[in-house]
């Protein structure tokens, strides 16, 4: 009896054993919703260039509102000064005299100064019934009306 | 095919880098300037007021027209396209020339010329702009340019002066304080569409412009028209070419009025007679005749050298040196006090008490009272006036300046010379700003005027005594400028005017009254200046207009008077009296005193110190 050698008993490579010994449960994989993002990134982005351009729109609505202002301003300066103006020339002393002349009036004669021989209604107002002399009592002459 | 793919995205990539490399900072530049506008936002300049805050002098928009005569031309499109012109210029011109007064051949060729742009007319009404626009004329546009206006008009022309049509100042206070009134320009940087509206979302700097500083003068209004109105009345009346009236406040040395007539309108300054714009009360000088006498008898008085009591010996004439000075009229060698000489204004009088005084003496006072020197107004143009250094005195110096002959001087120098005796001896400088006005809306008050004590208090109550004598004295020369209610206390003069073209003196006169009120408390000063009149006599023609324009101030101003007072039961009796007068007049036939031309009362019996020998 020969000996007769005995067979390799070299491992066959079981590579799906061995892949088995680390096999591991895992969840089912989730189904692909490829299009229902490309449908969200749509709505964001029109949701997006509407808001932009609804924005722009009120932008612009309101920087016609606003030159439209600003126009309003300008007139009204323009008119108040005109206004000053024409305040000024119906103030001139020569003016006025002019046109009562031509009224038919008559310069006064000298001014009378009397003694007050008896008490007078307003003999009992106190200086600060009458004004108190800190508020601008002439709107058209802000400037000094404080002062005056 | 594949090599045509290439050549294609060569050539945009190309195109690509030229643009976005090569040209990038170019391109860029060229869309910020088709965007970006600039607007200019003119500095608002300041506002002139009166001491009441009324406006004498303020800014306006006005219209400007222009026109581009390439309206009118044939011309391309650029592509190439013939264009018709827009219009004709002829036509153009038949219709805005009334509207803007040129003549229709001066413009029409205006808008025929080569060019892009020009002006059709400046600074007219806005309301005739806008009419204009609304004919909506091919090629004609509008700009709103500021525009000055002095809205009383011819009212303190000389003082206020005048800007050219830019807007900076001429003449004037406008010249004067040009630094403060005029504002500074600012800018508006914006992004803006071809319409002209401002883009939202893009870019904008400003940069506000600062309006010009306000100015509040001392100058009264009323005051000033009556002033004025008084010194025409006096041109009118006495044929004279000028006159002028300064009125000051005693102590501050406010400016209340400073008129000269003739005058001008600032508003038509191109229509006017260049030699009414000066403002002769401190541009032009003139021999002060007899209202000198009142410094040098102050300083007379101040010295020592007399006082108003001095019994004097006064004959009708006296002899200097090779010159014979004589009174207004012969009169016998009269026993006198130095207040009579005042009183009747006798140059011989004056004259002695100037030589017991000296010539250095008198010149010293002379220039303490302000003479010889600039009152520091710093108004454009203003005199020192004349006064010779005293060791350039001839003999007969002494006695001809003395009685206000050899000596100029403005009629503010003489006013404050005035307010020196009326404000007890103490000179307050002259000052027409009252204060200033910045951007928050107060008055920032000037410094007040520097004072310096000339006289002391005792000789000035003294010379003030005399003078009220010349009003109110039996022999007064100044009875004409008597005020109801009011002490006054003044001095007529008659000086002859130096020959313009020769040595010694014209055939002409200068008459003058200064003088102020009330006399124990002096609230006034008022100098009156008739150039050349007829009659030439200071209390005939220049008293008159000082009793007119005092009692206005004074009863403006508030002043009560000295004189005692009516009750009242009287008054209304009185006041009744004088209604029935004067219905009883207007309904009566016209008398020879109705007209204006008749001479002032007291005229035929006024008198003044005579014409003096030539020194």
């Amino acid at each position: 009896m020969s000996a007769v050698p005995a067979p390799s008993r070299r491992p066959v490579a079981r590579p799906v054993e061995r892949r088995r010994a680390h096999l591991r449960v895992v969840a089912e994989p989730r189904p692909r919703h490829t299009l229902r993002y490309a449908l969200l990134y749509l709505v964001l982005a029109g949701a997006t260039v509407f808001g932009a351009v609804s924005l722009n729109a009120l932008a612009a609505g309101d920087a016609v509102a606003a030159h439209q202002l600003e126009q309003r301003v300008v007139t009204a300066e323009r008119d108040y000064a005109m206004l000053v103006a024409e305040v000024a020339r119906l103030e001139d002393p020569a003016r006025i005299r002019a046109a009562a002349l031509e009224l038919g009036m008559v310069p006064a004669g000298s001014v009378r100064f009397l003694v007050v021989d008896r008490t007078l209604p307003a003999d009992g107002v106190t200086p600060d019934l009458v004004a108190t002399g800190n508020e601008a009592t002439d709107p058209l002459k802000p400037v000094l009306s404080v002062e005056k | 095919m594949l090599l045509l793919f290439v050549l294609l995205f060569g050539i945009v990539g190309w195109r690509l880098v030229d643009l976005q490399v090569v040209d990038a900072e170019e391109l860029a530049d060229r869309g910020v300037r088709q965007r970006s506008r600039t607007i200019e936002l003119p500095g608002r300049r300041g506002r002139v007021y009166d001491r009441e805050g009324d406006v004498l002098v303020t800014s306006v928009d006005s219209a400007t027209i222009y026109a581009d005569p390439r309206a009118y031309r044939s011309g391309e499109t650029p592509d190439g396209t013939a264009k018709p012109p827009a219009a004709h210029a002829a036509e153009v011109a038949d219709v805005l020339a009334p509207l803007v007064g040129r003549d229709v051949a001066d413009l029409r060729a205006a808008l025929e010329r080569d060019a892009h742009f020009v002006y059709v007319a400046r600074q007219l009404d806005w309301e005739l702009g806008q009419r204009i626009m609304d004919l909506e004329l091919p090629g004609i546009g509008l700009l709103t340019e500021p525009k000055r206006v002095y809205p009383a008009g011819p009212l303190a022309g000389q003082i206020l002066g005048f800007t050219g049509i830019d807007g900076a100042g001429l003449h004037g206070l406008e010249l004067q304080h040009d630094d403060i009134l005029h504002g500074t320009p600012g800018q508006l940087v914006m992004e803006g569409a071809p319409g002209g509206l401002s883009i939202a979302s893009g870019a904008r700097e400003l940069r506000p412009p600062v309006p010009g500083t306000d100015l509040v003068l001392t100058i009264d209004r009323e005051i000033q028209s009556a002033a004025e109105a008084a010194a025409l009345r006096a041109i009118e009346e006495f044929d004279a070419v000028g006159a002028s009236v300064v009125v000051l406040e005693v102590g501050t040395g406010d400016v209340l009025a400073m008129a000269s007539e003739p005058g001008y309108d600032p508003n038509d300054v191109s229509g006017s007679v260049q030699a009414n714009w000066r403002n002769r009360a401190v541009t032009d000088v003139f021999e002060p005749g007899s209202v000198q006498k009142a410094l040098t008898a102050a300083a007379a008085i101040e010295e020592g050298v007399v006082s108003p009591t001095t019994p004097m010996v006064v004959d009708d004439r006296i002899q200097v040196g090779s010159k014979t000075f004589k009174d207004s009229h012969d009169h016998p060698v009269e026993h006198i006090t130095f207040a009579e000489v005042m009183e009747t204004s006798s140059n011989v009088g004056t004259i002695q008490v100037a030589q017991a005084l000296g010539k250095e003496r008198l010149d010293r006072y002379l220039r303490d009272f302000g003479y010889g020197s600039r009152l520091g107004t710093g108004f454009p143009g203003e005199s020192h006036g004349l006064l010779m250094p005293v060791e350039s005195w001839w003999n007969t110096s002494l006695p001809t300046i003395a009685i206000g002959q050899g000596v100029a001087v403005t009629l503010l120098q003489t006013a404050h010379a005035y307010a020196t005796i009326a404000n007890d001896g103490v000179a307050t400088q002259p000052r027409i700003l009252r204060g200033t006005v910045g951007e928050d809306g107060r008055l920032t008050p000037a410094d007040p005027s520097p004072t310096e004590r000339i006289i002391s208090s005792g000789t000035s109550r003294q010379v003030r005594e005399m003078l009220a004598r010349v009003v109110s004295g039996e022999r007064g020369t100044g009875k004409t400028a008597q005020v109801p209610g009011y002490a006054v206390a003044g001095k007529t003069g008659t000086a002859r005017k130096p020959s313009a073209d020769a040595r010694g003196y014209s055939g002409e006169y200068v008459a003058s009254f200064v003088g102020f009120a009330p006399v124990e408390d002096p609230k006034l000063v008022v100098a009156v200046m008739v150039d050349e009149p007829y009659p030439i006599w200071g209390g005939v023609v220049a008293a008159p207009v000082f009793q007119e324009v005092l009692e206005f101030a004074l009863k403006h101003r508030k002043v009560p008077p000295t004189e005692p007072n009516a009750s009242l039961a009287d008054a209304l009796t009185e006041a009744a009296l004088q209604e029935a007068l004067a219905d009883a007049q207007l309904e009566g036939p016209a008398t020879a005193a109705d007209e204006p031309a008749s001479p002032p009362v007291g005229a035929a019996a006024g008198g003044d110190g005579a014409p003096v020998a030539e020194p």
